[in-house]
């Protein structure tokens, strides 16, 4: 059997599986929204621990991270540093947002801000800007899997029926199972995912230099720029350090602030399993250092490839890896797209109703539930269809993001812990964090020391809220009462 | 250990991890000799900050738990 076959068979075995897994997954989760929506909170920690972790790390983490390293050097060091400090707040958060979910009933986000903030154009902002951030995010994941499959069986499955038949597959159980296919197929998936790069981050070191000690020896020798912070820039020049740093920060503040993510807190069982998830969070984290280490083992490989992006399926297929090893990477790489796309598309379907339509229209808990899954396949078919045009300005477009999603922080503290904030302080507020974010980004030329936008809006976000909060009237006692019950004042 | 301190110590240790892996803080480690366990000093140094606080978040949480079994058997369930 020739290896494009093999490799094939692999891929349809592994999509067979996340199918079963999906559409089984939901069969006892309750019809509802919350059920759909946040799996009636009834996640335990070993499905917490893998959600969390398969949902963040994307197909970014199979193709980006390692061009990053490859082309970039210590630059990709900005990735390891996120994430463990992004996921911490969580600990306290988590619990006081779950707390807050399960007695006024917000399975979303916007819920929350716009609980203790009542606003229809509030809720309806963070709707529109999530479902802005997200197109482009679920577009990336779908192109993702269509290049893993596309390189894997040697151009013999086109780019479009790679995506497609991935994301039919994801469409199909999102659809079916809601978040319960995506907790179970996460669980799957980041299995994968954590096998994979290990074996490869280890195996590609050792089978190219005898090591991963001599092949940074010979980087040092002949590329010493590559390993010293911060890096290069993607044209090859020193990147600085206001951009390194600035990176890093918008992303630790950015980081629960995806709507995907940050709604996963109400999925959690209870208060223990949302804290846990949190503790083990670094021991996923840690699947980046071998994703690194792959993409450092190209840097002194003969042959280079036409984009850095595709460092890793590049090296595995020029390596005289068995067919079987192939096809289990470009599982583990599939996994790693689905697990994030999966996410995105059940997260981009809810808010657009709870937070976009619900607010406006009465509607019963079936109608919504079932205009969730038309959405579902609308927005999988939109981004699908983005996919199979050109897309150069989508990576744009995510680059920024970030930035936009890392203004909801603000709000989100506020709503928790600041009983004087109010709803016209935290709207001017985020209205003015995301125009600045946005006037950087069109002009970053004019953004001090190359600092990210996301920052310079944070810089200016924050004193319009804590400014027009104070020059208002404070909410009602009884409206606070709800969001502080007596005692959480000594928790924080 | 009493909550306070667990939680001051936990910052902390989360303050010098943001420091120590941004501009200035990593000025110190923005080299490639010595290597560690076959990593340049570089990439050693953001991998040793996440895998210490993985004991550091361990044993926060001990206390917290503790001061929560305390105050009234998980009053937050």
């Amino acid at each position: 059997m020739t290896r494009w076959v093999m490799v094939t068979v692999i891929i349809g075995i592994y999509l067979v599986a996340n199918l079963v897994i999906g559409l089984m997954a939901g069969r006892r989760s309750s019809k509802s929204v919350t059920g759909f929506v946040a799996a009636d909170r009834n996640f335990g920690l070993l499905i917490m621990y893998f959600v969390t972790g398969a949902t963040i790390f994307s197909s970014f983490a199979f193709l980006g991270a390692p061009g990053w390293a490859y082309s970039r050097g210590a630059a990709a060091f900005y990735i390891l540093a996120y994430g463990v400090l992004g996921m911490v707040p969580l600990y306290w958060m988590g619990p006081r947002i779950a707390a807050l979910g399960r007695r006024l009933g917000h399975v979303t986000q916007a819920q929350l801000i716009s609980g203790r903030f009542p606003s229809r154009t509030l809720s309806a902002l963070i709707a529109a800007v999530s479902v802005a951030a997200f197109i482009p995010y679920i577009t990336l994941q779908i192109e993702g899997a269509g290049i893993v499959i596309n390189s894997v069986t040697d151009g013999h499955i086109p780019l479009w029926l790679g995506g497609l038949l991935a994301y039919g597959i994801v469409v199909i159980y999102v659809l079916v199972s809601g978040v319960s296919a995506v907790g179970w197929t996460n669980t799957f998936q980041g299995v994968f995912m954590v096998v994979i790069a290990w074996a490869l981050g280890i195996y590609l070191p050792f089978h190219l230099y005898g090591g991963i000690g001599p092949m940074f020896e010979r980087i040092a020798q002949a590329r010493p720029e590559l390993l010293i912070p911060p890096g290069l820039t993607s044209t090859g020049t020193h990147w600085g350090w206001g951009a390194f740093s600035s990176y890093i920060l918008i992303s630790v503040v950015g980081f629960l602030m995806w709507p995907h993510l940050f709604m996963k807190a109400y999925t959690a069982k209870d208060d223990d399993t949302l804290r846990r998830t949190v503790i083990l969070f670094p021991t996923f984290q840690f699947f980046l250092i071998p994703i690194l280490l792959i993409g450092f083992s190209g840097v002194l490989f003969p042959q280079a490839p036409a984009d850095p992006d595709s460092i890793l399926p590049f090296l595995i297929l020029r390596t005289q890896l068995p067919s079987l090893v192939v096809g289990l990477f470009c599982a583990g790489a599939l996994a790693a797209s689905m697990s994030t796309g999966d996410a995105l598309l059940h997260a981009s379907a809810s808010i657009l109703v709870e937070d976009g339509i619900a607010p406006f229209a009465r509607m019963s808990d079936r109608a919504r539930r079932r205009l969730m899954r038309w959405l579902v396949l609308v927005t999988g078919a939109v981004a699908y269809w983005l996919a199979q045009t050109n897309t150069s300005s989508l990576v744009q477009l995510l680059a920024s993001a970030y930035g936009i999603i890392a203004q909801l922080a603000p709000a989100v503290f506020a709503a928790l812990y600041w009983r004087r904030a109010t709803t016209a302080g935290v709207l001017s507020g985020l209205v003015a964090g995301m125009l600045t974010t946005e006037l950087f980004r069109l002009y970053p030329a004019f953004a001090p020391f190359g600092i990210h936008e996301g920052i310079l809006g944070l810089i200016v976000q924050i004193p319009v809220l804590v400014a027009v909060s104070l020059l208002t009237r404070p909410q009602r006692q009884e409206h606070l009462d709800a969001f502080f019950p007596a005692g959480s004042a000594q928790t924080r | 250990m009493r909550l306070r301190t667990a939680r001051a110590l936990a910052g902390a240790y989360l303050i010098l991890f943001l420091i120590g892996t941004t501009w200035p803080g990593v000025l110190v480690a923005s080299r490639i000799h010595p290597f560690v366990l076959g990593l340049p000093f570089s990439f050693f140094w953001y991998a040793a900050w996440i895998a210490f606080s993985l004991p550091v978040l361990y044993l926060l949480d001990r206390v917290e738990r503790r001061y929560r079994d305390q105050r009234d058997g998980g009053q937050d369930r």
